[in-house]
């Protein structure tokens, strides 16, 4: 069952107040304003959530059934908690009333084909230039017009029966960097997203090889569905010479790119085979978001969160889920997004009823379900999963004393470390976190190789035409991971991984690792 | 006699500029003169309504009918500058039912296109309509630009002989045996195109007869002939939105009042009015509680108004004028036609007529009939074509083309210049490469910005109106340098900085009542952005410092010591090095050759 509220007489209510809801929103990094322990923000959505637990609370405070209420047991859990809302009083009844407000306006949600509008973002823009400065692309990129131009401006120019989006919008690597350098909070990224979307959908030709390509491309997790079916000879095949040069010539799939190798056994496949949860615990639940890559290509970064969750005591929980749209917004295919994310919310609501945070190892899945769901889409309880979603070892920091676990451990051998920070975790403010976690440590040598972008951006780098720049982009990256002392690199993303294996030839870890290899092991 | 012309037009708004055009058209010799740009006075202060006549449909019949024919001819004639927005006269609970069928039935009586449909239907229409409206009529009205408009014609006269002079100040009217004789002038640079620094020359223009469309000022003009003209200026207030809440214009529907407009015009929203009488057109109070009014009142119809950034907000002062003895105390009672006032019939003073009253929509119908009347005085028999012949810029023309492809510029680009410049667009954009964007918030290449300077002289407001050029949401902290920068390759340095100063502080007069929320952070950053990182506020270049550029840059490593005196390197520029030092700009000529200092800098030198 999916939950649209698309067509619910109580929608526009609820949008009105959510407009508010905004400005706290954009905090929901958990970095911005210190979050009070153990009570984690409570949902926007203040309808009386759908995954309301039923121990006795009485309806009219359900809005503010924090879901990880239950975790600690801590007094707080019983507390009368405020409503997070940015001042939309719950005491409206809860919002289940069915009157409009004339004034509540949701700038961005007004239009019924759903289409967005963002003019209200062009009205925040001072042209400053600081989001064109910040953009890798339009740095490496001479025919990119640059975010400014993509977002605000754009934007501006429109008018309501000619809006065709210009299609350098295709070369925007969706890195959201933009977004991080704006002192004026312009909902950049949601513009590029939208433009990106509306682009494909109304003027790119359908047929065309580079939609085809970059359809299989967003849908990243099909093809690593069908290949794990016989990881072996897919990961054989997927970079066989012959097939790679046809790839390249035919789909603008980048010759000189290694595809990776495709896991004997998926995350899934070891979680089922291991018998699921080997910790219970109702007081500390998390819902793990392993994302397609962290199945398909990496479990041993799902398997190690799973170890390192049940080192602290964590119930480990790993519902039913599909791609986390990363790929998708980046390539402007919205409907798979959604569709995607009509399962992922469904699912993660149901979990985060059930008492868990959850928790994504990948940055840029993280990315996705706290920031782009709920601005995309407005699927029921989407916000609530943006509120309760962490990266892993983010939540570890908040909720565990880490630096006192890690104070007496050490790995079994020493270990030294090229770190690079992806860019979706700079922008929810986790770019120092494996650093920070593990500076103080015994044995671990963590060398933080700068603030750039390696370049790659998802599929940005997996597209012909894109890849000398995305290689360009990933020169900074590269030199100064050789200069750094470690011999292996670290990040949180995935593919971000993949470029800086294809750029220095290093093995690339996850911090879950190193943190399993020095606490569990 | 020899230099006498067949007729001198005083004002360059829109009836002006409709006037020349006609008259030109017709065959007859004629000046126009402007004592500023063109859309100086009233045109340019407009909220750029192409009326359907719908807002006259119940107190004023006959304008109705004239704004609706003429609506229908400007859509036609002028393409390049009306966009067909349509409007609606929306109502709220608290509107009177009776008065909105009273418009329905006017509108029908005047044969104004009218429909009704519900507060669901309208807002589908227009999303960010308030939820209570409860219905809307439906008209063609559309949003007309003013300064475009203003240009067309009188490029049109152009074509057809006459000559336009603006910055061109009447000083008097010559009157000689009790019969107007022509005007004389002032002008601001010379005759011709404004060039900044030029000194002022007068002149005086003999005429047959003698038109004064000064609007507002036409009591000014008759003054100096001697005769009495009774124009009663009334203020209004236009608050300029940074985007575009409507697409559609958005009436209130309700008898009269303030603030009951809202009007998309090109990238913004032009919220209206006020109207308040003024005793002198040039000099009243701009107060702020007019502009809170405009947004509070509006905010009724369009909440989003409420939030939404404000980039500055004007004045115009309507020319309004009733017949002597009428004795209206209301400005908004008075009518709104328009009066041809024969000087020689009504004051024994042959050779001038005075045009008062009317609004832009009907500025042709206007100026068909005073040059109806001119012709008729001299005697000059031939037909007006106004109404059939196409501006200069909407001959047929369709925007329906790939610019980007054409022209190297990214779609939106394209799309919104192809719609400033009509079927003049190939003839603009074709020329130039490369072709970068000068004005980003509106859109504005270089291209369009040289083909403005190439009309306008080194007056870059007058380009300004032109291109839209700085009119958008930084309004010009980011682009009057880069434009200034335009006119570096024809006129000297200190040319450029007044053309550039002028049109920067023009464009802060406007802000000056939007200091708040973003546009103040604009205005901060702006400011910032001048006075420190481009040393505006303390340029050599204009304020006759010696500098002592070593002091700042040693230039490269190793010739460090001897940079300063910036002969090092160019033994034959020794001698001029002192001249080298002054005019070169920032110091980054410090250590090449004087002779090489950049762009003319020092040209008048």
């Amino acid at each position: 069952m999916t939950r649209h509220t698309g067509s619910d007489d109580e929608t526009d209510g609820i949008d009105g107040s959510n407009r508010d809801g905004r400005t706290n929103g954009d905090d929901r990094c958990g970095c911005g304003s210190s979050p009070q322990p153990n009570v984690p923000e409570i949902g926007r959505d203040e309808r009386p959530a759908i995954f309301v637990p039923d121990d006795g609370e009485e309806a009219g405070t359900a809005a503010e059934s924090s879901a990880a209420d239950g975790r600690t047991g801590s007094p707080a859990a019983d507390a009368p908690r405020t409503a997070t809302d940015g001042g939309v009083e719950s005491a409206t009844g809860g919002s289940d009333s069915t009157e409009l407000d004339p004034d509540a306006y949701d700038p961005i949600d007004v239009f019924p084909e759903g289409d967005l509008d963002l003019r209200d973002g062009a009205d925040s823009c001072y042209k400053c230039t600081s989001c064109d400065t910040s953009c890798p692309v339009a740095e490496v990129d001479d025919e990119f017009p640059g975010p400014k131009f993509q977002g605000p401006e754009q934007w501006r120019l429109k008018r309501k029966d000619d809006h065709d989006i210009d299609e350098s919008i295709t070369s925007c690597s969706n890195c959201m960097r933009c977004d991080d350098a704006c002192p004026s909070s312009v909902p950049l990224s949601q513009m590029h997203n939208e433009a990106r979307g509306q682009f494909v959908e109304e003027q790119m030709e359908k047929l065309s090889l580079e939609y085809v390509r970059n359809r299989i491309l967003a849908n990243y997790r099909t093809s690593a569905r069908l290949a794990s079916v016989v990881p072996r000879l897919s990961s054989f095949a997927m970079n066989f010479g012959p097939a790679r040069w046809a790839m390249d010539k035919v789909l603008g799939i980048p010759k000189e790119r290694e595809f990776p190798e495709f896991a004997t056994t998926t995350f899934r496949e070891w979680w089922r085979d291991r018998g699921g949860a080997q910790v219970e615990n109702p007081d500390k639940r998390v819902a793990y978001f392993h994302g397609c890559y962290s199945n398909y290509n990496t479990p041993e970064v799902g398997k190690a969160m799973v170890r390192v969750y049940e080192h602290f005591g964590y119930e480990v929980m790993v519902p039913p889920q599909k791609c986390s749209g990363t790929p998708m917004f980046a390539n402007g295919m919205l409907k798979d997004a959604r569709r995607h994310a009509e399962t992922n919310v469904e699912n993660l609501i149901e979990a985060i009823g059930d008492g868990a945070d959850v928790i994504a190892s990948c940055t840029s899945c993280s990315m996705s379900l706290r920031q782009e769901y709920p601005e995309l889409f407005d699927i029921h309880g989407i916000e609530d999963v943006s509120d309760h979603t962490f990266e892993a070892l983010e939540y570890l920091r908040i909720h565990e004393d880490l630096n006192d676990e890690l104070a007496e451990a050490r790995p079994e051998d020493d270990r030294s470390f090229a770190y690079h920070a992806p860019c979706h975790a700079r922008n929810q403010g986790l770019a120092r976190q494996a650093v920070e976690t593990f500076r103080d440590v015994d044995g671990v040598e963590m060398e933080d190789v700068g603030d750039s972008c390696s370049g790659i951006s998802g599929t940005y780098g997996w597209k012909s035409e894109k890849y000398e720049k995305s290689m360009q982009i990933g020169e900074e990256m590269f030199g100064h991971m050789e200069d750094a002392e470690g011999e292996v690199g670290m990040t949180e993303c995935p593919t971000c991984a993949m470029q800086m294996e294809h750029g220095t030839g290093y093995e690339i870890e996850h911090p879950l690792q190193l943190l399993e290899e020095t606490l569990v092991a | 006699m020899d230099d006498q012309v067949d007729v001198v037009v005083v004002g360059g708004g829109s009836t002006g500029c409709g006037v020349i055009r006609d008259l030109a058209r017709r065959g007859l010799d004629a000046v126009l003169v402007e004592k500023g740009n063109l859309t100086h006075g009233t045109t340019g202060r407009m909220h750029g309504l192409l009326h359907s006549g719908g807002r006259y449909a119940v107190s004023d019949q006959k304008s109705a009918r004239e704004c609706i024919e003429e609506n229908r001819v400007l859509r036609d004639i002028a393409a390049h500058c009306v966009e067909e927005t349509g409007g609606m006269f929306v109502k709220r609970p608290e509107d009177s039912e009776e008065y909105f069928q009273e418009k329905l039935e006017g509108c029908r009586a005047c044969d104004i296109p009218a429909e009704v449909i519900d507060g669901e239907e309208a807002r589908r229409r227009e999303p960010y309509l308030a939820r209570d409206v409860e219905k809307a009529i439906v008209v063609p009205d559309g949003a007309v630009d003013p300064f475009r408009l203003c240009v067309a014609n009188a490029a049109d006269a152009r074509e057809h002989g006459a000559r336009v002079e603006t910055h061109a100040a009447v000083t008097d009217v010559l009157v000689e045996d009790d019969e107007v004789v022509g005007v004389e002038i002032e002008h601001d640079t010379g005759p011709g195109k404004r060039v900044h620094r030029e000194p002022g020359t007068t002149e005086e223009i003999r005429a047959r007869y003698v038109v004064n469309a000064t609007g507002a000022w036409a009591g000014q003009i008759g003054e100096m002939a001697g005769v009495d003209v009774e124009v009663r200026p009334s203020k209004g207030v236009m608050t300029v939105m940074n985007t575009r809440q409507v697409d559609t214009v958005i009436n209130r529907c309700r008898p009269k009042g303030d603030a009951d407009i809202v009007v998309p015009h090109e990238t913004a929203c032009i919220l209206g009015t006020t109207d308040e009488e003024v005793d002198d057109p040039e000099d009243y109070p701009e107060e702020e509680w007019e502009v809170d009014l405009m947004i509070e009142t509006l905010s009724e119809l369009v909440p989003a108004l409420k939030d939404a950034r404000t980039l500055r907000s004007f004045w115009g002062v309507r020319p309004l004028y009733e017949p002597p003895g009428t004795g209206t105390d209301d400005p908004t009672d008075i009518t709104r036609d328009y009066f041809l006032l024969d000087h020689a019939e009504r004051d024994d003073l042959p050779g001038m007529t005075s045009i008062v009253g009317g609004k832009l929509t009907t500025y042709r119908m206007m100026a068909e009939s005073i040059t109806d009347h001119v012709c008729e005085k001299l005697d000059h028999d031939a037909d007006c074509d106004t109404a059939d012949a196409p501006l200069p810029g909407s001959e047929d023309f369709s925007v329906l083309r790939d610019y980007m492809e054409e022209f190297g510029i990214r779609s939106p680009i394209g799309r919104r210049s192809a719609q400033r410049l009509g079927s003049r667009t190939d003839d603009v954009l074709g020329g130039t490469d490369p072709n970068p964007v000068v004005c980003e918030c509106e859109g504005v290449t270089r291209a369009e910005v040289r083909n403005g300077i190439e009309e306008a002289g080194s007056d870059l407001n007058a380009v300004r109106l032109r291109t839209r050029a700085s009119m958008g949401n930084c309004q010009g902290g980011f682009c009057t340098h880069r434009i200034a920068s335009e006119l570096a390759a024809e006129y000297p340095g200190p040319v450029v900085r007044d053309a550039e100063d002028e049109l920067y502080q023009e464009r802060w007069k406007g802000q000056r009542h939007a200091l708040w929320g973003r546009q103040l952070s604009q205005a901060m950053l702006n400011h910032l952005l001048h006075a420190t990182t481009m040393n505006r506020d303390g340029d050599p270049a204009t304020t006759d410092a010696d500098v002592d550029f070593g002091a700042f840059d040693a230039g490269p490593a190793g010739s460090g010591e001897s940079a300063g005196d910036g002969s090092s390197s160019d033994d034959s520029g020794s001698d001029d090095s002192p001249a080298g030092v002054t005019a070169t700009d920032g110091g980054l000529d410090a250590t090449g050759s004087p002779d090489a200092t950049d762009g003319g800098i020092d040209g008048d030198r």
